[in-house]
């Protein structure tokens, strides 16, 4: 059966930040096995998971990867709709222009019409 | 309908197992078919096979194993997930020199892959987080 | 219609917040597990913008001692009822 291009977008949403806990590289290790497998893929980073793009981020003290790397490759992965909660950010005093990649804006206002347009939405 | 579950929350941590556990049968009573359900963060734990909890409490990882006896649900976890967390099929351990295995079938050890294509084959995927 | 699933209570957690700034203005809300707090009548204003689509699970409800403390504007369902809510719904999203 052919699928209509909706039937593979995935919505993947990113709601915590690196090292405090695993949710960010599982979320972001989904992202990428779904664009691998063809999947057209958007990241929304929410609320805490607007830290995921802070440019200085390092390695932990023990060697923990962390998930900047991760983040580099996104575009290699064809991942280019990055989206981030504009709320998230304002609440952590911090504007786009910190990031260390090229996102997009949105608003709670429209936020939910991206939830409403994937057709898969997967939040870690 | 066919439906399949996400559980990312570990047993007795959190009510997550419990609330997937309970949606499980009752997809199964409203006469939909449950294809699969998917461990992955700290859900992966689900599979352990040696839990032994007190015989007053229910026992998780055999109530997910009849319900894929029962009903035919494959019982999926995230491979990368579960080695990480000390979770290993037969092969895994003899791939890695471990002495024991903690993970028997019908739970089975996979990609994330197979987490996508449920979300795309299915009608419905249901998240339970912790 | 999607249908949004809320486990954590709003008088802890923010993550209520996500879920109604992730809501559209048909979607649903069904609050479960320690969610269920949510419907009682002193913490249900958090959920003013959604009256009428917000539902509470009474397995939940009721193994918490709720059950009968719940504010009349909540729709109590069981997990027959979550199942129905979910067919209904194109999408089930959870925040948690």
């Amino acid at each position: 059966m052919q699928e209509s291009p909706d039937d593979s977008d995935l919505l993947v949403i990113l709601r915590h930040g690196p090292h405090g806990s695993s949710w960010l590289r599982e979320g972001l290790d989904a992202a990428l096995v779904a664009a691998a497998f063809g999947r057209c893929v958007s990241l929304l980073f929410m609320g805490e998971g607007v830290t995921a793009l802070m440019p200085e981020q390092q390695v932990g003290p023990l060697g923990q990867k962390g998930t900047a790397a991760t983040l580099e490759m996104l575009e290699m992965y064809d991942i280019e709709t990055l989206l981030v909660d504009e709320q998230g950010l304002s609440d952590l005093g911090l504007s786009r222009d910190d990031l260390m990649l090229e996102v997009e804006c949105v608003s709670s206002e429209v936020l939910a019409s991206f939830l409403s347009e994937h057709r898969l939405v997967l939040t870690f | 309908m066919r439906y399949a579950i996400l559980l990312m929350g570990a047993p007795y941590s959190h009510q997550a197992s419990h609330s997937a556990l309970r949606f499980a049968h009752a997809v199964l009573a409203r006469g939909h078919h449950l294809e699969a359900v998917f461990f992955y963060h700290d859900g992966v734990y689900n599979a352990a096979r040696l839990a032994a909890p007190p015989q007053d409490e229910p026992h998780l990882v055999d109530a997910w194993m009849a319900i894929a006896s029962e009903h035919r649900v494959a019982l999926q976890v995230c491979i990368a997930a579960a080695l990480r967390r000390g979770l290993l099929d037969e092969r895994e351990a003899a791939r890695h020199g471990k002495d024991g295995v903690s993970v028997e079938p019908p739970f089975e050890l996979t990609g994330l892959g197979q987490l996508i294509d449920l979300g795309t084959r299915c009608d419905r995927l249901i998240t339970f987080g912790p | 219609m999607l249908l949004h699933v809320v486990n954590r209570s709003p008088a802890t957690s923010r993550v209520y917040q996500q879920a109604l700034s992730g809501m559209s203005s048909e979607d649903r809300l069904l609050l479960i597990e320690d969610g269920v707090q949510g419907a009682l009548p002193q913490l249900v204003r958090y959920y003013a913008e959604v009256e009428g689509r917000l539902f509470a699970l009474k397995e939940d409800l009721e193994s918490r001692g709720l059950l009968g403390r719940c504010d009349a504007s909540v729709q109590v369902v069981d997990v027959d009822g979550f199942v129905e809510l979910t067919e209904e719904a194109e999408r089930t999203v959870s925040w948690y």
